[in-house]
């Protein structure tokens, strides 16, 4: 499903954030992505949804380079991506039910079928009833759900989760790594972010190591 | 097919929604278009109006040259010859006495012109036609001249208004193309302008949307239609503030058109000017726009 071939990406700056990477993630696996802060875990998941292109290697989506497609093309891979944002990019000038609309807005859903979706997906997060609200009046763990429904309501094969448990406690960082497991249960491929590796050893899952922009055992 | 209609009715309810939103900032983009528009049109009506007057004008400078009654066969013999050899002149046409006459009387339409008249008041003449790319200085030389004619009690170059006119109206024409050129360039600058400053305000909504599968079009589309529309009020307004202009000025210029015995007044936009005026500000506010969002995708994201 993932592939990446000696994947490496330099920003400008001459800073090297990930180094000949290679590895191969499987259609439905769920995989942990592990590291410290600047080990490179962000700049590993834009690759695969094409927000950087890397400076060398190649890039599969799908059996896709992904760093060979052009503007035109590459819009079409995203939408088979759900993707949680580490800096959240919730919009604040409109509602909760606005925030989540957008992906089916894209893809061109309309009439009652993007209602439907909209509150299924808020359903599924745990946020029924406050399709209403402005985002800002939500708490940071409700926020990330809204994040996460967004990321779904158009349910895409492939979801990147970028540290969706950053700032949340314990109990609430495993009800969030509870609904990813739902996801992963319906065959959704998954790619998670953290730094606290404690957290994921509870799922016995693959866990990819990141240092300094290197895989370490 | 659907799915593109939908897109853009999407796209549409987005756009009137921002519309709505910012009603100040929508009205005073319109009206900054409208004036720009206005300008170039309605000079454009003037010189159109101008022209249905001075395209029925005679264009060849001519000078009526006539003699005195008293002037003898040789004297008449002489100018003729001097004109015939004067390279200012390019035609040249003896008109007797009788036959002025009888084109008075046909022009006048009555037979009892003559009523009260014993004999027949006007001179014989020559009409003199000057070459086509005589100036106005050159034609006031050859009147001159020939006034000095020993046989010739007067002479009137009766056209060298009319061909002033028409080098005006010409040098106007210029004019227009000029002033169209920049505001057209102004025009295209203030939507892009006023489009850049929607997407600013829009700017995470097109970051977001960018990063999870919206295409370009997708993006430009509504910024389009709110071009779109900026264009054709504005198009719509620049006719109105052009139409009110002429409504306006009208009784004047037909007080002064009067003094030079012409029934002349300018002219309301047509229409075809109309949809013409509207179709070239909405062209121009969707390149501005284009060039703006492409600008911002192309630099952003
Ligand atoms: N746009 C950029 N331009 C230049 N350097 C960048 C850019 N983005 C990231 N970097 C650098 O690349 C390295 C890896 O960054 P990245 O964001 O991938 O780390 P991370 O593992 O996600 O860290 P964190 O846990 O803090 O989010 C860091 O050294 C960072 O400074
Ligand atoms: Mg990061």
């Amino acid at each position: 499903m993932i592939q990446f071939q000696q994947v490496s990406k330099r920003y400008p700056g001459g800073i090297d954030a990930v180094k000949q990477l290679s590895f191969e993630i499987q259609s439905g696996e769920l995989v942990f992505l592990a590291g410290h802060s600047g080990a490179g875990k962000s700049t590993l998941l834009k690759l695969i949804a094409g927000i950087e292109k890397p400076s060398a290697g190649a890039v599969l989506v799908n059996h896709q380079n992904v760093s060979r497609l052009g503007r035109k093309a590459l819009p079409y891979v995203r939408r088979h991506i759900g993707l949680i944002f580490q800096d959240h990019k919730i919009l604040f000038d409109r509602s909760v039910f606005d925030n989540v609309r957008l992906p089916l807005d894209i893809i061109g859903f309309s009439g009652p079928e993007v209602r439907r979706r909209v509150l299924a997906a808020l359903d599924k997060v745990g946020l029924a009833g406050k399709e209403s609200s402005n985002p800002i009046a939500l708490s940071g763990g409700e926020q990330q759900r809204l994040c996460i429904a967004r990321a779904v309501v158009h349910r895409p094969a492939i979801l990147l989760a970028d540290e969706p448990t950053a700032n949340l406690d314990r109990d609430y960082a495993h009800d969030i790594l509870e609904l990813f497991k739902s996801f992963h249960q319906v065959g959704v491929t998954l790619v998670i972010s953290a730094h606290d590796e404690s957290l994921m050893a509870d799922y016995g899952r693959r866990i990819l190591r990141l240092k300094h922009g290197e895989f370490t055992a | 097919m659907k799915h593109w209609l939908r897109l853009n009715r999407l796209a549409l309810v987005r756009t009137f929604g921002g519309m709505v939103r910012h009603p100040v900032n929508s009205l005073l983009n319109l009206l900054v278009i409208a004036i720009a528009a206005s300008f170039p049109f309605g000079f454009y009506l003037l010189l159109s109006s101008v022209a249905t007057v001075t395209d029925k004008m005679p264009v060849e400078p001519q000078l009526s040259v006539f003699l005195r009654a008293t002037a003898t066969a040789a004297e008449i013999g002489k100018l003729k010859e001097q004109l015939a050899l004067d390279e200012r002149v390019a035609q040249v046409r003896y008109v007797p006495r009788d036959e002025a006459l009888k084109q008075l009387q046909a022009r006048v339409g009555s037979a009892d012109l003559m009523a009260g008249l014993t004999e027949n008041p006007l001179p014989d003449a020559f009409i003199v036609t000057a070459r086509l790319d005589a100036s106005p200085a050159e034609l006031e030389q050859l009147r001159d001249t020939l006034a000095r004619h020993s046989g010739v009690e007067e002479v009137q170059l009766d056209s060298a208004w009319a061909q002033r006119l028409h080098r005006l109206i010409a040098f106007g024409e210029v004019l227009l193309q000029v002033v169209v050129v920049l505001l057209a360039a102004a025009l295209a600058l203030i939507t892009g302008n006023a489009i850049r400053m929607q997407i600013l305000t829009r700017r995470e909504e097109i970051e977001v949307s960018k990063l999870i599968g919206a295409t370009d079009s997708f993006i430009r589309r509504p910024f389009l239609y709110a071009a779109a529309m900026q264009g054709l009020l504005g198009g719509l307004a620049a006719c109105g503030i052009v139409a009110g202009a002429m409504w306006w000025l009208n009784p004047a210029v037909r007080d002064l058109a009067a003094t030079y015995g012409e029934a002349f007044t300018l002219r309301m936009p047509e229409p075809a000017e109309i949809v013409g005026v509207c179709g070239i500000t909405v062209v121009l506010s969707v390149a501005g726009a284009w060039i703006a969002v492409w600008r911002h995708l192309h630099r952003h994201l």
